[in-house]
């Protein structure tokens, strides 16, 4: 059944878009300060009827709908479209005057358990939302875009409003978030078509543009669950995210073949704005360390397709501080660990009108060897996410995730003289979880996301054994401008 | 002391590009707002993400717009910078690229597109193919829907203003049945034309004619 055919008569909500800008030079008019402080839900709808005369950054310089780069208008899924923006260096469009936009997410969290949700890697700890009480999570300001012909960034400071306590009292704090810096060059001719650029970021597989890593991972919404109690690799993990600065190359030929090398290290002196941590914490690596990307593609029709590797090697300080008396990082001179992580991952998408899919699968590994005495540790995880959105307004997505983890009989209490500084480093019980996150979203216009999730706990702390008393629904609310 | 070497390189080299590239690098540039960035580099570093280098794009959600008669192309890329032409994707999509675009421009990138030469798709059923042979060459009589042919020309390379639908996607072109169909969203300038056409053509018709179109070279 074509679709359309019925679609555009009744399709309030394109009209509401198209009509979006004289609404809002209208309601722009009539605006008092006073009015601001009217509530949640009034500034959601103001936001919302925004859309048109104040959008988010990209869109702005591009002058495009989100769905041209976000399949089915959803982030974080790019499209080919998407992708080739980020590659070449999100140079391409109108370069804005004020090149800034900013989001906002609130949400609700409701678990069995007494402690809220189980604290994946995105609510930045254990219980930092009370039961089914709503929240504002986080706030994020992004700069950048197009700098120059060639040039682009995309920098992100966040406050995240639970990132930590002070005096038994949640806190919120402003930090360095994501950061990516750009130089991008296009060439086309009649033997090929190759897109290369150097790449300056602040967490390793953010400049990835198939969002298989951390960045992108698994649930992804701010606030969102996570993956329970599981020691990630640290690919998916992000636990170099915002400590580290690397550099790279990466070339794109003939939309066939992308390869990417970079190395990272230890992110302070001139790049510390980048790795100002959310949690004041740093976690310092020895040396440069590599990180290698290598993937395929195909597009054919409405349809594409990725098959990739990745690969990364960081040797991390045990410490994750400068050793007392050491002075800065040049004088750490504590254990090393080597996290060792390669990852396969695939996506397939159908983009097309009104159905768009996305499908995408990470299979990483992880093997730690901890530099104070030859004690090992691994730990796989396997996430899989299927998104489906119906006229880039209604969706669904179904994502799982499998995570296991080695059992170190080396405990952090008994290191049996081997180990020099392990105290907590390795994992000394199995804490692998399993399950499963259904989603529902609803995207009323392009800039705002409403949506619910339930994450089932099939195993946590790498048990079966009451794991569905962490199952968590999470309801959010969220909004770029 | 390696850190240090590196900012600074890093920094000076980023200074460097930058700041030879403050003036459009005409060649390369995916400037939107440049009106001195030529039509073909438009084509070539913007465009033709979706459309293709040689405009014979693969998703049927955009058009091939290989060998596209340039007065229609034309008329297509100011309605979107004019916003006559409103339809779902024409806007998301176009509206956009399409803002700053000069009429030097715009004249370049038909001419670039018409000197392209199309790749028809694939016929699946023949004898869906068929009927939409003759419906494309004789129209409806019953219905009272003329030849498409009468317009579009017999080879379905359209002239002037009529498009060339031949080797276009058999999506696309049943999308854009359904908009002149379904609304007024295209109604500005020539397509104004379609709305009675489209509103006599019934669904299977429209994708026997969209099968048979997709197919010609």
């Amino acid at each position: 059944m074509n679709v359309l055919t019925f679609k555009k008569k009744f399709n309030l909500l394109h009209k509401v878009e198209l009509m979006a800008v004289p609404m809002w030079r209208t309601v722009a008019r009539k605006v008092t300060w006073q009015g601001v402080s009217i509530g949640l839900l009034t500034t959601v709808s103001a936001v919302a009827s925004m859309d048109a005369a104040a959008l988010p950054l990209f869109a702005r310089q591009t002058g495009q709908n989100c769905q041209a780069c976000h399949a089915g208008g959803k982030f974080p899924e790019l499209t080919p479209y998407g992708r080739m923006f980020k590659l070449t260096g999100y140079t391409l469009g109108k370069r804005q005057l004020i090149p800034i936009a900013a989001t906002l997410s609130f949400s609700s969290t409701s678990a069995p358990s007494a402690s809220g949700a189980p604290g994946g890697a995105q609510n930045g700890g254990t219980g930092t939302q009370a039961n089914g009480t709503p929240t504002f999570d986080k706030a994020s300001l992004f700069a950048g875009g197009k700098l120059t012909d060639s040039i682009g960034a995309m920098a992100q400071y966040t406050f995240n409003n639970y990132s930590g306590s002070d005096d038994n009292h949640q806190a919120g704090r402003i930090y360095s978030n994501n950061a990516d810096i750009r130089y991008a060059k296009h060439i086309i001719n009649d033997q090929m078509d190759l897109v290369w650029g150097i790449d300056v970021n602040n967490n390793p597989g953010f400049e990835d543009v198939w969002n298989s890593s951390g960045v992108y991972g698994y649930g992804v919404v701010p606030g969102a669950v996570g993956t329970g109690s599981a020691v990630l690799p640290m690919l998916l993990s992000q636990q170099l995210g915002q400590s580290v600065v690397g550099a790279g190359a990466y070339a794109y030929w003939n939309k066939t073949l992308y390869v990417d090398l970079a190395g990272y290290r230890t992110g302070d002196g001139v790049f510390s704005f980048m790795t100002h941590n959310y949690n004041g914490q740093q976690t310092y690596i020895q040396g440069t360390n590599p990180y290698v990307r290598v993937a395929l593609t195909h597009d054919w029709g409405a349809s594409n397709a990725m098959i990739g590797y990745t690969y990364l090697d960081a040797n991390v300080y045990e410490s994750g501080a400068p050793m007392s008396g050491g002075g800065n990082y040049g004088n750490v001179g504590g254990p090393v660990d080597e996290h060792r992580d390669n990852m396969v991952d695939f996506q397939y998408q159908y983009l097309s009108d009104p159905h768009v899919v996305t499908v995408e699968m990470e299979d990483a590994n992880e093997q730690v060897l901890y530099g104070g005495g030859g004690a090992t540790d691994t730990s796989n995880a396997f996430q899989a996410k299927a998104s489906y959105t119906f006229e880039a307004h209604y969706g669904t997505a179904l994502s799982y995730f499998n995570v296991t983890n080695s059992s170190n009989n080396v405990t952090a209490t008994n290191p049996g003289g081997t180990l020099s500084n392990g105290a907590g480093a390795f994992q000394t019980a199995d804490l692998g979880s399993e399950g499963w996150t259904p989603e529902i979203f609803f995207m009323p216009v392009r800039n705002v996301r409403i949506g619910l999730q339930y994450t089932l706990f099939s195993r946590d702390n790498g048990t079966t054994l009451n794991a569905s008393q962490n199952d968590t629904t999470f309801l959010y609310a969220w909004t770029a401008f | 002391m390696n850190k240090a070497i590196l900012s600074v390189v890093l920094g000076a080299a980023l200074l460097a590009t930058g700041c030879s590239n403050f003036k459009s690098d005409t060649e390369s540039t995916r400037d939107l707002n440049d009106p001195s960035v030529s039509g073909r580099t438009l084509a070539e570093q913007v465009c033709a993400i979706c459309h293709g280098v040689d405009g014979n794009s693969k998703n049927p959600v955009f058009p091939r717009l290989a060998g596209q008669q340039p007065a229609y192309l034309t008329e297509q890329l100011k309605a979107f910078r004019s916003h006559d032409r409103s339809d779902v994707l024409g806007y998301k999509y176009m509206w956009g690229i399409a803002r700053n675009l000069t009429n030097k421009q715009i004249d370049e990138l038909a001419q670039y597109y018409k000197g392209q030469t199309a790749i028809p798709g694939q016929a699946k059923e023949t004898a869906l193919v068929a009927q939409g042979d003759a419906i494309f060459h004789h129209g409806v009589e019953a219905t009272s829907v003329p030849a498409c042919a009468s317009c579009h020309g017999p080879q379905g390379h359209g002239h002037d203003g009529f498009p060339r639908l031949a080797s276009q996607h058999e999506d696309y072109i049943l999308k854009q049945l359904s908009v002149f169909k379904h609304t007024n969203d295209r109604y500005a300038g020539m397509g104004a034309m379609m709305s009675p056409v489209a509103y006599n053509l019934s669904g299977p018709q429209a994708r026997a004619v969209a099968a048979y179109l997709s197919a010609q070279r």
